[in-house]
């Protein structure tokens, strides 16, 4: 082959490993990006009078003055709207049975839309479920509701080779001279007064109990089911990881049975998620009865078995790359091997030990497999720490996909979502960044 | 100094043992040593248990049913009376899914590793390593909200387009390299100096010309494609094999770093570029742990859960064609976390055993790749060593 090409190969070789790694950073970032960016808007948003007026009555959160204050404001605002409602309802009696029939529909979702923004409309019964009793908190999610307020949105299907095409018509020319016209135009102007958007920092979010099913309020409980439940498992695995990798590295001779062992350690490390899951139902909960049902002991135990593998390598690795002169030296000096297992080379590779232990924690936190059949529920109360025998949890990566998947409302709480991704996303990234920092430091510090 | 002599020697009367202190001594060291062979065991006895309490509860279904059924029929209806219970679809695209990641990230994968372990410098390399390891750290479910509420969509609709940039950004550079090549390896015999060079310049001009209409082509059938749902087998196995790229990188690299530097440095003495180097005698020498790599990787891929259950649309149907990625298809994994919910009430049903059945399934699967990947490594460390 000519010497050019050879050349031109050898170059392009190069540029496409440094692509391939070029292209997993970019994987990186268009994953965490987008869910960071939706994420912060749980947190920040344009929050209107509905969401201070939650606070207030569900978690005593606000001034009651200010409330006060700002209901008085938009008040007027919002007399005016019911006032055009009630003058239709009055024109509608009047009219034709056929054409009252005609309008009814069409008006109805106008009324629903009207009560979706600015909560029940006086004169209704009090609505039992709690997301009726508020109309929208978010300011973006009003502007949306507008926008279904002001058109009509209708499909195209003239052309059948395609999919079909959205288009919005005016929602006002329905009712064009009726008493109803005039609420369309007002409602676009006067939307901002009726709800006074301000700009809102919601940190609550993290701390505050859902209220009606994630509609409202924020995430404590899965936050708090989370920490529960990898703690829980770091409780059983980090103790029977750590002695494991002791015997595995001080006193396993190299014969059959200890290559037994090795290998079970990586068979364990390769079995699925969710099979962890059906073991989990089928010992701990069916067999040995650790709890009735789902119980966060039943989940910790379960991510235990799981992440113990994980433990035990790290914590093997970090005894081995204790120099072997720290050994000797205490041996030299006299003291038992247990002696010097405890004092000397356990200390030394304690950092490498707990860098293993966070990595672990991290996943325990995010795992969703293994919880689904042993400790997630997907509405839940927060549970005190004596409940965890018996009681089930809701838990971020559970709800993560609960919300996004099953949820009645999945596309009204996108936010709590994104909200909830980025918790967890945080939470363990957070986690392993923190052993790669002190990785480094550990590294570093063997070396001299 | 004859009083300090004294107590030196008391004191070091204190040291030899007694025969009794010696037998306690190795009393306490042999129950300490069986207290840690105990713990070490552990994860042996949990393996055996999960194989028991998921083969405990699968078998029933294999009685009631036999084998014939579970894999070879596509009816899947557990919730019918009486309830049909046909995996092949199922398995089907549980291989479907795992196929299509494998293709995406063994390719990327193994470059990627060729790069951290023989083209970077050792500063660039430590900037690299901890972005693989975000990657690999994300849960599960968070990849599954990206696939579901963020790729999915984006799939639907802007599919063409995607599909087409895809095309040109990587197949573009590949073909035009090929271009290159061919037109060497054709002109490389015969001809004086000269005249060998217009010749080569001419073929490589008309090669490229018909490169670029065959990408064009290409490109604009993919650009025509309308993807009627975003929730489908190449939305999961793009996804899953972001999943499975970490260990692929790091598995290989470390089998690449095994072989040692005389290799390299015989093929580098030999006049050979770096990627001749790696490609003829670094890639064969640790092609094996590669492989272990590339099955440990497809393990992660196939058992995965949260990703498949979220964004592979659920359907029980092998898709038309075979090879449509296009579809929607339905895994194990899924089907285990999905049809538990409901199954779990029946405790005891074929529905529940049918679970057990396929989780059964994932299990000695597992297993075997796992033990071959194993057995691989520890041959090729052998070799290496020249044993």
């Amino acid at each position: 082959m000519n010497l050019g090409t050879r050349k031109i190969l050898d170059r392009s070789f190069t540029a496409v490993g440094i692509t391939s790694i070029l292209l997993m950073a970019a994987a990186l970032l268009v994953v965490v990006v987008p869910i960071f960016s939706g994420g912060i808007g749980a947190i920040f948003f344009k929050g209107t009078i509905e969401h201070r007026k939650i606070q207030y009555n569900e978690f005593e959160k606000g001034s009651r003055k200010v409330i006060d204050r700002q209901i008085a404001e938009v008040t007027p605002y919002r007399q005016e709207v019911y006032r055009i409602l009630d003058a239709f309802e009055a024109d509608m009696e009047t009219m034709e049975p056929a054409e009252k029939r005609d309008y009814l529909s069409k008006y109805k979702k106008v009324r629903d839309i009207v009560a979706h923004l600015l909560g029940p409309i006086p004169g209704d019964p009090e609505p039992i479920l709690l997301r009726y009793q508020y109309g929208t908190t978010r300011w973006e999610k009003a502007e949306e509701s507008l926008h279904d307020l002001m058109f009509v949105t209708k499909w195209d299907y003239s052309n059948p080779e395609e999919m079909a095409k959205q288009y919005f018509v005016p929602r006002a020319d329905e009712f064009a001279g009726t008493a109803l016209a005039a609420l369309f135009p007002y409602m676009e102007k006067n939307l901002d007064k009726m709800l006074l958007p301000e700009q809102t920092f919601y940190w609550g979010f993290l701390t505050e109990r859902s209220l009606d099913a994630h509609i409202f309020g924020g995430i404590w409980a899965e936050i708090q089911g989370t920490f529960f439940l990898a703690v829980g498992a770091m409780l059983f695995a980090f103790p029977l990881g750590v002695i494991a990798a002791i015997y595995f590295t001080e006193y396993a001779r190299e014969n059959f049975f200890t290559s037994v062992l090795r290998s079970a350690n990586s068979t364990l490390a390769g079995v699925p998620s969710i099979v962890f899951g059906l073991f989990g139902l089928a010992f701990f909960i069916n067999t040995i009865k650790v709890s009735d049902s789902k119980s966060v002991l039943a989940g910790s135990l379960t991510l235990a078995i799981m992440i113990l593998p994980t433990i035990i390598r790290a914590a093997e690795e970090a005894i081995l790359s204790v120099p072997r002169a720290y050994k000797e030296a205490s041996m030299g000096l006299g003291s038992t091997k247990w002696r010097t297992i405890l004092t000397v080379i356990l200390p030394a590779a304690l950092p490498g030990i707990i860098t293993g232990g966070i990595i672990s924690l991290g996943r325990a936190a995010g795992e969703t497999a293994p919880i689904i059949f042993t400790a997630a529920v997907s509405v839940g109360a927060t549970i005190g720490v004596a409940d965890v025998f018996t009681q089930p949890t809701p838990a971020l990566s559970w709800n993560i996909y609960n919300l996004a998947s099953e949820h009645e409302a999945a596309n009204e709480i996108r936010h709590v979502q994104y909200g909830m991704v980025l918790s967890l996303i945080s939470i363990v990234l957070l986690l392993n960044l923190s052993a790669i920092l002190l990785r480094a430091h550990v590294s570093k510090k063997l070396k001299g | 100094m004859a009083e300090a002599t004294a107590t030196g020697g008391k004191k070091s009367e204190a040291f030899v043992l007694s025969p009794e202190k010696l037998r306690r001594q190795r009393i306490t060291k042999f129950i300490g040593e069986g207290v840690l062979l105990a713990v070490a065991s552990f994860v042996a006895i949990v393996v055996l248990f999960i194989f028991y309490f998921v083969a405990v509860d699968a078998i029933p279904f294999f009685q009631q049913r036999g084998f014939v059924e579970f894999f070879t029929s596509t009816g899947w209806y557990p919730a019918d009376e009486p309830g049909e219970f046909g995996a092949l679809a199922i398995i089907y695209g549980s291989g479907m899914v795992t196929m299509g990641s494998a293709l995406i990230a063994v390719p990327l994968g193994i470059s990627a590793a060729i790069c951290l372990s023989d083209v970077l410098p050792f500063s660039v390399r430590q900037y690299a390593k901890p972005v693989i390891e975000m990657l690999a750290a994300i849960p599960s479910v968070a990849y599954g909200f990206f696939a579901l509420v963020i790729f999915a969509p984006l799939l639907q609709n802007y599919g063409g387009p995607i599909l087409m940039w895809a095309w040109w950004l990587i197949a573009g550079p590949f073909v035009f390299l090929a271009v290159i090549v061919v037109g060497d390896l054709l002109t490389s015999k015969g001809g004086d100096g000269s005249k060998r060079k217009i010749v080569r310049i001419v073929l490589t001009g008309a090669l490229a010309f018909l490169a670029t209409l065959f990408l064009y082509w290409v490109g604009q059938t993919l650009f025509a494609i309308q993807i009627l749902s975003g929730t489908n087998a190449l939305n999961v196995s793009l996804i899953l094999s972001f999943m499975a790229l970490p260990t692929i990188v790091s598995v290989s690299e470390d089998s690449l770093q095994a072989v040692g530097r005389e290799l390299r440095e015989g093929s580098y003495a030999l006049g050979a570029t770096r990627a001749e180097t790696i490609v003829k005698t670094v890639l064969p020498a640790a092609s094996s742990g590669i492989l272990a790599a590339v099955i440990l990787g497809i393990m992660r891929a196939l058992g995965e859960t949260m990703v498949v259950w979220m964004a592979s649309g659920n359907s029980s149907h092998i898709p038309e064609p075979w090879f449509n990625y296009l579809d929607s298809i339905r895994t194990l994994t899924a089907t285990i976390a999905g049809d538990m919910g409901e199954a779990d009430q029946v405790t005891g049903s074929e529905r529940y055993h049918v679970l057990f059945a396929m989780g059964l399934l994932l299990l000695v699967f597992s297993f075997i790749s796992n033990l071959v990947s194993e057995r691989i490594v520890l041959r090729q460390r052998k070799i290496l060593s020249g044993e």
